[in-house]
């Protein structure tokens, strides 16, 4: 046996010949391991229920009330990405390469799009509050609120956090407050309400990104 | 000394010994999720209930309401949510073939899980329910606090804790818990929704009108805000929440049994179980357990469809103007409550109110009396002023001045003719509105009694109210430009006019005012003064 032999990466077994390059197989193993697939199909769920809500009439057609089931599925869409934060492996991925802040980073941006879309597409052909613009900013504001949230809870609780916010808005909703702060309740080419919803995400997906959600030793998925 | 004379060590001592049961209860409630966002929640809480029920009266009806409206919307994002999470802690786990293996029954062991987390939800409901109880005490004058609101607040927190535990088990991904608290609130937006449209039908009224779908509409804790004299002069009827309860009470039962049925529900939906049903029944628990599950789930459904069934029935009261259900209601609950007016003394223009309203008699005797003095003497002005139902024989009442001698009679939602004044305190608005009601009627020549919202005045009643109101320091009614007055909008122009008349008449003396008012009161209630006669 020579160094040569030892060297010479051994022949995969016969039909375990890696099919992807080895870049697309991390991605799809981590998109696995976060459930995302459910979760798009999640996404997709609360589009659909969107859309009943609209051509239904659950909610008003008009004044704060309006608002407040658009907002409600919103929440729940941020409350779906912020879900997907959650690792199986816990602490023991993080010293596994320098790939995982990328694929956080990218995963959860992509995931707000994708929120972003199923909702808007959900309201295709029906009256919605207010437009896309105002879905938009309150998806990513609630997901960053979500992505935030994870760096404390975990991220399998990470729901509480936009659900309990989406709750106060509720009430500033009908109280018509008008702070940027509140920016669900603001009109939607508010610059305000833009600016404190980016910064939102930016801050959340800044932490998520870095640090990652917390993690336990007992965590499993 | 012996060993046998030693005595025993600490740890032999006989311990309390709690049920075992008791103790896992104990360990449940100590490991719990909920306690973690019990801060959340109590924000929550605070800015959508605590803030809620201060901006209303402090009226034991009005406040308690918020206990279903709002706080019952809050908890339960979080009772669904928490609990689902609770519920899918096996399967989240995968522990579910480890602890099968234990003695017990799978159901004994969710119930534990279920109790420990309805357990800290309820007290968490409780709690706050005490906040908002305790200060209503402090500020309230009369009355006491109704508990009909509280239990079906109890029961909602309770079957959306059950229904959210249940999805845990069945489902128990990491998704469950958010989309179930989601579902959740959606389905109680939605009969909010079907709930106010029963209020907001009738255009202008108040009062209840049919929806389209009944029953539905009146199972839904949430609706709208009572009228801020509910619980005063009529007892509030239980029926609607009677049905409330049960309906909600039933649905628990029945998905609590449906709990006992999870390892076999479960075996039975899993792809690869290729076990037929009864073989999958044939490992289940005994068949005592399966009769009882069986039992809960008849007995929750049949609670439920009563409760539906009930409601449909449901019709208006032609005394309260409340839903009542004939079945359950109590005609004993249809007398008015006796009371005695609370009412000032030592004035010329008497105030009196009812005893729930007795914490604004000084401010209103001090918003109206200089009014009174204002328009002391003329024909047909009140010498006094009551406060009465805001709903008699089923029809809302409107504000007016009637009798010999003449009384200003208002309710709390009718003043003149404006409505609310008595829903928020803004003291400003509150005593604009109260003046501008008592000269509204007066020179309106509206009298009390039931039937739509009065005509708005027109432009020479209003400059000559405005003129008396400026007279006595009060800023004139600014509800008067672009109003629709008579089928016309009134016109800058008209605008103009009448604030120079109400200039005009505000700097006259007072006794040529009132010797102004004295001999044209009667053509200015015939509404044939124009705006250029007054002085």
């Amino acid at each position: 046996m020579t160094a040569a032999s030892v060297l010479k990466p051994p022949a995969a077994p016969f039909g375990t010949a890696p099919r992807f390059p080895a870049g697309i197989r991390l991605v799809w193993l981590y998109l696995r391991t976060r459930r995302v697939p459910t979760g798009i199909l999640a996404l997709a769920g609360c589009g659909a229920v969107l859309g009943a809500a609209l051509h239904w009439h659950w909610e008003f057609n008009s004044g704060p009330y309006a608002q407040q089931v658009p907002m409600i599925i919103e929440a729940g869409a941020a409350a779906v990405i912020a879900v997907t934060a959650q690792s199986p492996f816990g602490e023991a991925e993080r010293a596994t390469g320098r790939w995982l802040p990328y694929l956080r980073l990218l995963v959860a941006v992509a995931l707000a799009g994708l929120a972003i879309l199923a909702l808007q597409l959900g309201a295709v052909g029906e009256s919605l509050n207010d437009g896309v613009l105002v879905l938009a900013r309150n998806v990513i504001g609630f997901t960053g609120l979500g992505l935030a949230c994870s760096l404390v809870t975990g991220g399998l609780l990470a729901w509480t956090l936009p659900l309990g916010y989406m709750l106060f808005c509720q009430y500033a909703l009908l109280e018509l407050w008008r702070a940027p702060w509140a920016w669900p309740v603001r009109p939607p080419a508010d610059r305000g309400a833009w600016i404190c919803a980016s910064a939102v995400f930016a801050a959340g997906l800044l932490l998520f990104t870095v640090r990652g959600p917390r993690t336990q030793l007992s965590d499993n998925g | 000394m012996s060993v046998v004379s030693a005595p025993p060590s600490r740890s032999a001592l006989p311990r309390l010994a709690l049920p075992r049961s008791a103790r896992v209860l104990g360990l449940e409630f100590k490991r719990n999720a909920v306690p973690y966002v019990l801060p959340l929640l109590a924000a929550a809480f605070y800015f959508n209930t605590v803030r809620t029920a201060d901006g209303y009266p402090p009226v034991w009806t009005l406040r308690a309401s918020t206990v279903p409206n709002d706080m019952l919307f809050e908890f339960s994002v979080f009772a669904a949510g928490l609990a689902a999470w609770a519920g899918s802690r096996e399967g989240r786990r995968k522990t579910v073939d480890l602890v099968a293996t234990t003695p017990r029954a799978a159901w004994a062991r969710l119930t534990v899980a279920l109790a420990g987390t309805l357990c800290w939800l309820l007290l968490a409901f409780l709690a706050g329910v005490a906040v908002v109880y305790v200060q209503t005490a402090l500020q309230a004058t009369w009355g006491g606090p109704p508990l009909w609101p509280v239990f079906v607040g109890a029961a909602g927190v309770t079957v959306v804790t059950v229904i959210g535990f249940t999805a845990g088990v069945f489902f128990p991904g990491r998704f469950t818990a958010p989309l179930v608290a989601i579902l959740v609130v959606v389905i109680n937006q939605v009969g909010f929704r079907e709930a106010l449209n029963t209020t907001t039908g009738g255009g202008s009224s108040l009062l209840p009108s049919s929806p389209a779908s009944a029953p539905y509409a009146l199972l839904s804790p949430s609706t709208s805000s009572p009228l801020v004299d509910a619980g005063v002069y009529y007892h509030i009827a239980p029926d609607v929440a009677i049905t409330q309860v049960m309906f909600m009470g039933g649905i628990a039962v029945a998905v609590f049994g449906v709990l006992g049925l999870a390892p076999e529900l479960r075996d039975l939906a899993s792809v690869f179980s290729r076990r037929p049903p009864r073989a999958v029944f044939a490992r289940s628990d005994g068949w005592l357990l399966r009769a009882v599950t069986v039992i809960l789930i008849a007995c929750g459904v049949a609670a439920s469809w009563t409760a539906f069934a009930l409601a449909g029935t449901a019709r208006l009261d032609a005394v309260t103007g409340e839903w009542e259900i004939p079945a359950l209601h109590y005609g004993a609950s249809d007398q008015p409550v006796p009371y005695a007016q609370d009412c000032t003394a030592g004035s010329a223009f008497q105030v009196c109110v009812h005893p729930a309203f007795g914490f604004y008699l000084s401010d209103l005797a001090a918003v109206l009396e200089p009014v009174g003095a204002e328009i002391a003497g003329l024909p047909g002005a009140p010498v006094r002023a009551e406060e009465v139902a805001s709903v008699s024989g089923g029809l809302q009442v409107m504000s007016g001045t009637s009798g010999n001698p003449p009384v200003f009679q208002f309710t709390a939602e009718h003043v003149g003719n404006l409505f609310g004044e008595f829903h928020g305190y803004d003291p400003v608005a509150w005593r604009e509105g109260f003046q501008q009601g008592l000269l509204n009627d007066f020179l309106g020549g509206q009298s009390l009694g039931s039937g739509p919202v009065p005509v708005p005045l027109d432009a020479a009643q209003q400059a000559v109210e405005n003129g008396l109101l400026t007279a006595i320091g009060s800023p004139p009614s600014s509800t008067f430009g672009g109003m629709n007055m008579n089928g016309k909008v009134t016109t800058p122009q008209t605008a103009a006019e009448v604030s120079a008349a109400t200039q005009r008449f505000a700097t006259l003396s007072a006794g040529a005012r009132h010797a102004w008012l004295a001999s044209h009161l009667t053509a200015l209630r015939a509404g044939t003064i124009t705006v250029a006669q007054i002085p």
